[in-house]
């Protein structure tokens, strides 16, 4: 099965996570994500000065809440979406799994792969649950 | 750099609207036209004496109008700028007069809902969470923060809403007309978290023009309707995030500061202020950033009556974007017809007492702030 978004993370070697992929920057040192073929977004080197740095898609939960109205036609609801720390410094709106019982700030959660329905066809999906429940 | 206080002073002497409405059926000509020609009235010039033009969204959307209002060989130039079009129409239009470049400029915006694409769907890059670019979901998680570490509550969000909606029940230009309670605003339908539909502006089209000329013009022109003049102009793009705080609401203030310094006043000076409330939570987020009330308090200015109409400085006495309405294009210029007709005195019910001073304050998605000082001379 494709993951829906294979530019921003890969699963790990044992498919129960996922990893990130941000870039590094050779010129500047800075971290970015995502990683995108347009280079530095900090200091706006080429993008051949950008590695790819893989992130272990552990991240800090800052505040999270329910979406209860559909937004977009493809955007199901009632979604938890949040805010969260997935490497110092470094926050970013993140899709949880589940009810929003389950959560609380400053909680550990993982990227993990979620089989969803997109255009027809089955793909891996990234979730955030909370760390030990993947 | 040249600050506007050093350039040529520049007066609004002309503004006018179109109603914003729901999606319908009229035509974004019959709309400019309308807008532009109650401009053209206030000021009590005729067309012709504009030498230019700046007109927020729509392809090409000027000319086509000016087929209709006289093609004078005017210079024409479009303006886009997601949100704060009308805002930068009218900042160039200030400037060219400022300049010198010309004597008579108009700004005009216009739009159509679902005419626009926006920029970020084009740029092929993925985001963990679908809603990244969704700015509702950015103000409600921010909502959400601030309920948790500073006791703002719905019926804070509920308040601006209700506050704003009844502004709008009192302006004929506004898309709502009718005045809500914080009770009908938290009973309508939740979108995220805390934040309901009525905290939020609505999509809709509509018109807004304002005519800004020089000193000179004015003696030439035979002006009578009172100038306001434009003391001060700046916009900026965002950083990147620092900490929790929206980096729109850092670039708020960044902006209101440089105005402030521009036109040689603070936030005490103040007497209205129209700003970017597409969501409820942003207008107590910007009235702290903006220096109107102490950091973290800013729903206790909006409790204590300090953003009321007849308060220390009101805040979107037109409905602002919840109440008002929000059509993209005109919606910078629709601020400056309300801190014009404030300033003239001319506002009817929704009249702050005494209005000298005036800021316009825009947002557009990005994310760009804009920020206009109005004052009328005395």
């Amino acid at each position: 099965m494709e993951l829906e978004k294979p530019d921003l993370y890969r699963l790990s070697s044992d498919a129960k996570t996922l990893t990130l992929r941000a870039g590094r920057c050779a010129v500047c040192r800075g971290l970015s994500f995502p990683l995108t073929h347009y280079g530095c977004p900090r200091c706006g080197a080429e993008p051949v000065e950008v590695r790819e740095e893989t992130l272990d898609g552990r991240a800090t939960l800052l505040n999270f809440l329910t979406l209860h109205t559909r937004l977009t036609p493809t955007l199901p609801v009632p979604l938890v979406v949040g805010e969260a720390e997935i490497a110092p410094g470094m926050i970013q709106e993140i899709m949880l799994a589940g009810d929003q019982e389950q959560y609380h700030d400053k909680m550990v959660v993982q990227a993990v792969p979620v089989e969803i329905t997109k255009d027809d066809a089955q793909v891996i999906a990234c979730r955030f649950v909370p760390e030990g429940t993947a | 750099m040249i600050k506007l206080s050093e350039a040529r002073p520049v007066y609004v002497i002309g503004v006018g609207m179109h109603k914003y409405n729901f999606v319908s059926d009229v035509l974004y000509i019959d709309m400019g036209l309308t807008a532009m020609r109650a401009a053209l009235a206030d000021a009590g010039i005729p067309f012709p004496e504009v030498e230019s033009a700046f007109i927020g969204i729509g392809m090409a959307a000027g000319r086509i109008m000016f087929n209709h209002l006289g093609s004078t060989g005017l210079a024409c130039t479009q303006v886009e700028n997601a949100s704060a079009s009308g805002s930068s129409a009218f900042q160039m239009a200030v400037n060219e007069v400022a300049l010198g470049r010309r004597d008579v400029s108009i700004a005009v915006g216009v739009d159509k809902y679902g005419d626009q694409v926006r920029a970020v769907s084009k740029e092929a890059v993925n985001q963990l969470s679908d809603t990244a670019a969704i700015p509702l979901v950015k103000y409600a998680l921010m909502a959400e923060y601030l309920s948790k570490e500073k006791g703002l509550t719905g019926e804070d969000l509920a308040r601006v809403a209700a506050k704003n909606h009844t502004n709008a029940s009192q302006n004929r230009f506004a898309q709502f007309q009718k005045p809500r309670t914080v009770e009908q605003v938290l009973a309508a339908n939740t979108v995220a978290g805390t934040t309901t539909s009525l905290m939020c502006c609505p999509r809709g089209e509509g018109a807004a023009a304002a005519i800004v000329c020089s000193e000179a013009a004015i003696k030439r022109l035979g002006i009578s309707a009172e100038p306001i003049r434009v003391t001060a102009s700046a916009l900026q793009s965002e950083k990147p995030q620092i900490g929790r705080e929206i980096p729109s609401v850092t670039l708020a203030q960044e902006v209101t500061e440089k105005v402030y310094a521009e036109a040689g006043i603070t936030a005490d000076d103040l007497d209205c202020v129209e700003l970017h409330d597409a969501f409820a939570i942003e207008e107590i987020l910007y009235t702290e950033t903006f220096g109107l009330a102490p950091k973290g308090e800013g729903q206790h200015f909006l409790r204590d009556g300090g953003s009321a109409i007849g308060g220390r400085c009101c805040v979107n006495s037109s409905g602002g974007l919840i109440g008002q309405g929000h059509p993209l294009g005109p919606t910078g210029i629709g601020q400056i017809h309300e801190i014009v007709n404030q300033l003239r005195g001319r506002n009817g019910v929704r009249q702050q007492p005494d209005a000298k001073i005036g800021m316009a304050h825009m947002i557009g998605l990005g994310s760009i702030a804009i920020a206009h000082i109005l004052q009328k001379e005395v």
